[in-house]
């Protein structure tokens, strides 16, 4: 290890560190267990080994039909907010006028204001407009929220485009269309699309805003899983959360690949 | 310089800057209005909605729901006056500072080994710290739900009762204890990230000078390394701590009633009373909160105090 720690500092610091690891992968290695364990009660330590728990959940209409609408809630608020959020983004790195940092804050307001407050602020303003489709308020709450994920990781990686390669270009006679998407689309690509991945994921697990709008109609996962804990004693829980848990790290890795993970968080 | 030496000058130096400059003015405004979709959306979907739960917390409700004058300030004596309210909004601040110090104490070591071992550690750890990031809360609630368990059968209790640290299983499930155990472990990457990205700027030159003249690691630590620490310590904080204080999900799951939060006590008023002026007031005062704790780290980490000279 590293000589700047030594003795009994050393000793503390990697004691606390190797515990926090532990207390961080414990509750979702239990839930991984529980969700192959043969006893219909959870308990510890688990209990034989089996699939059918799985074999439920992939036969359960309702887990399925939320999974259904929280995919393709997210895949629309991805597009959604790539839409708003990579023009918006564009315009805070290239554009010169007033107000710039001002509008700036505006646009990533969302980020620390709570988004349970967001959520029902928009379910009282949608009230009052007689907007009642659920799908459709679901789509506009989910954008307010990722959209300023977009428009961080675009406006990082727009930071690093070098614009000679533009000028370039435009000088060579490329129009600005075909500038954009010939020299600077490829350069932000990934920044894009970890913005994207970025919003699809906080739209699958949003549950703070989509608490307020979504009905019974139509309940993403967060919700139904939710229901499910606090309202009924169901032994399947654990394996529909183990699916969750697999796709959340799908979605990691790919980050991870595309502009590496600590950038994507703490840009 | 000769004459064509200065027209090369000017055409490979000095042209394209005044070209760029000129688009750029030239470009000012349509670039700018790129922008205008986005600030429209966030206008009329967050902040007029914003405004207007700012609106009708000082609007009353008549017995047929519907919300208008006179107006008042009544919601929020309520919340202040009722004992029922007021506990609960010294329950969210009591466990938002707990949750946010624990988090600080046990942050710092995490941080310091993720920014001073070998890269393959540190990536090891980043990955372990950040993944569950994206786990959904519901999903990690649910699993303290588990460990937590009250009776024998839970992995706590287990662990505890085989290595006879006590005899008899122990009731940390829907208390307190619980929210800001998994407040803790929902929250945790949020002050690790900046507290390990302000310990990768300090300078090792000098927490290495402070060994040198003799300080014992305690004393780099508490002299050198935690005050240049400050910045990230700051806004690690304050996310934890507005995260928390405006957390649903896991005061849900994990305090049943014995740890309501300004969350749970806002969607009770709202989705079982129908009150919505006082959920309002509720959802002022929580945003009040998170706002002034953002407000004094930003003026923490803005004025001079803070800033290292660099």
């Amino acid at each position: 290890m590293d000589e700047r720690f030594s003795g009994f500092g050393a000793f503390i610091l990697y004691s606390i560190t190797a515990g926090m690891m532990l207390f961080i992968l414990a509750p979702l290695l239990l839930v991984m267990a529980a969700s192959v364990s043969d006893s219909y009660f959870v308990t510890f330590p688990p209990q034989g080994f089996t699939l059918k728990w799985y074999a439920k959940v992939l036969q359960d209409r309702d887990f399925l039909e939320a999974m259904r609408l929280s995919i393709l809630l997210a895949l629309g608020t991805t597009v959604g907010s790539l839409l708003f959020g990579v023009p918006a983004a564009f315009a805070l790195v290239r554009g010169h006028f007033v107000g710039l940092a001002a509008i700036k804050g505006f646009l990533l307001s969302p980020l620390i204001f709570p988004a349970l407050i967001t959520g029902l602020a928009l379910l009282q303003v949608l009230n009052k407009l007689g907007s009642t489709d659920a799908r459709l308020n679901l789509l506009i709450g989910h954008i307010v929220v990722t959209s300023p994920y977009v428009i961080r990781t675009v406006v990082t990686s727009l930071q690093l485009v070098d614009e000679n390669l533009e000028d370039a270009a435009r000088t060579l006679g490329a129009s600005r269309l075909r500038t954009f998407w010939r020299v600077t689309l490829p350069q932000i690509a990934s920044g894009v699309a970890a913005g994207g991945l970025f919003a699809f994921m906080v739209s699958f697990d949003n549950y703070p805003v989509t608490m307020w709008l979504a009905n019974s109609e139509y309940s993403p996962v967060p919700l139904v899983l939710m229901r499910q804990l606090v309202n009924v004693f169901d032994p399947s829980v654990p394996a529909m959360s183990t699916i969750i848990i697999l796709m959340a790290m799908v979605g990691v890795l790919i980050l991870e690949k595309l502009v590496g993970l600590r950038r994507a968080l703490a840009a | 310089m000769t004459t064509s030496d200065e027209a090369v000058a000017v055409l490979t130096v000095e042209a394209p800057p005044v070209a760029r400059e000129r688009s750029r003015w030239r470009l000012a405004l349509p670039v700018g209005l790129l922008a205008v979709p986005m600030l429209a959306f966030l206008t009329y979907f967050f902040f007029y909605p914003a405004l207007a739960l700012l609106f009708s917390s000082i609007q009353t409700q008549d017995s047929r729901g519907i919300i208008g004058r006179p107006f008042t300030l009544a919601h929020y004596a309520r919340l202040i006056n009722v004992e029922l309210y007021a506990r609960v909004l010294w329950t969210t601040l009591r466990i938002s500072i707990i949750t946010s110090a624990l988090a600080t104490v046990l942050a710092y070591p995490v941080a310091l080994v993720m920014v001073k071992s070998r890269p393959m550690v540190t990536r090891v750890i980043t990955l372990i710290v950040i993944a569950p990031l994206i786990v959904s809360v519901v999903v990690r609630g649910y699993g303290w739900q588990l460990v937590l368990q009250n009776g024998p059968k839970g992995m706590l209790n287990w662990i505890l009762m085989t290595l006879h640290v006590v005899d008899a299983p122990i009731s940390v499930l829907y208390t307190e204890t619980a929210v800001v155990i998994g407040s803790l472990h929902v929250f945790f990457p949020m002050m690790v990230l900046p507290l390990a990205s302000a310990l990768g700027k300090i300078d090792p030159n000098l927490e290495d000078a402070a060994r040198m003249l003799g300080a014992p690691w305690w004393k780099v630590f508490l002299r050198v390394t935690l005050p240049l620490s400050m910045p990230g310590f700051v806004a690690g904080f304050t996310l934890v701590f507005s995260l928390t204080a405006g957390s649903f999900v896991i005061p849900a799951i994990l305090g049943g009633a014995s740890a309501v939060m300004l969350g749970n006590l806002i969607e009770q008023q709202i989705f079982v009373v129908y009150d919505w002026p006082f959920g309002a007031a509720i959802a002022v005062v929580l945003v009040g909160l998170v706002l002034a704790v953002n407000g004094v780290s930003m003026w923490l980490l803005e004025g001079r105090r803070l800033r290292r000279p660099d």
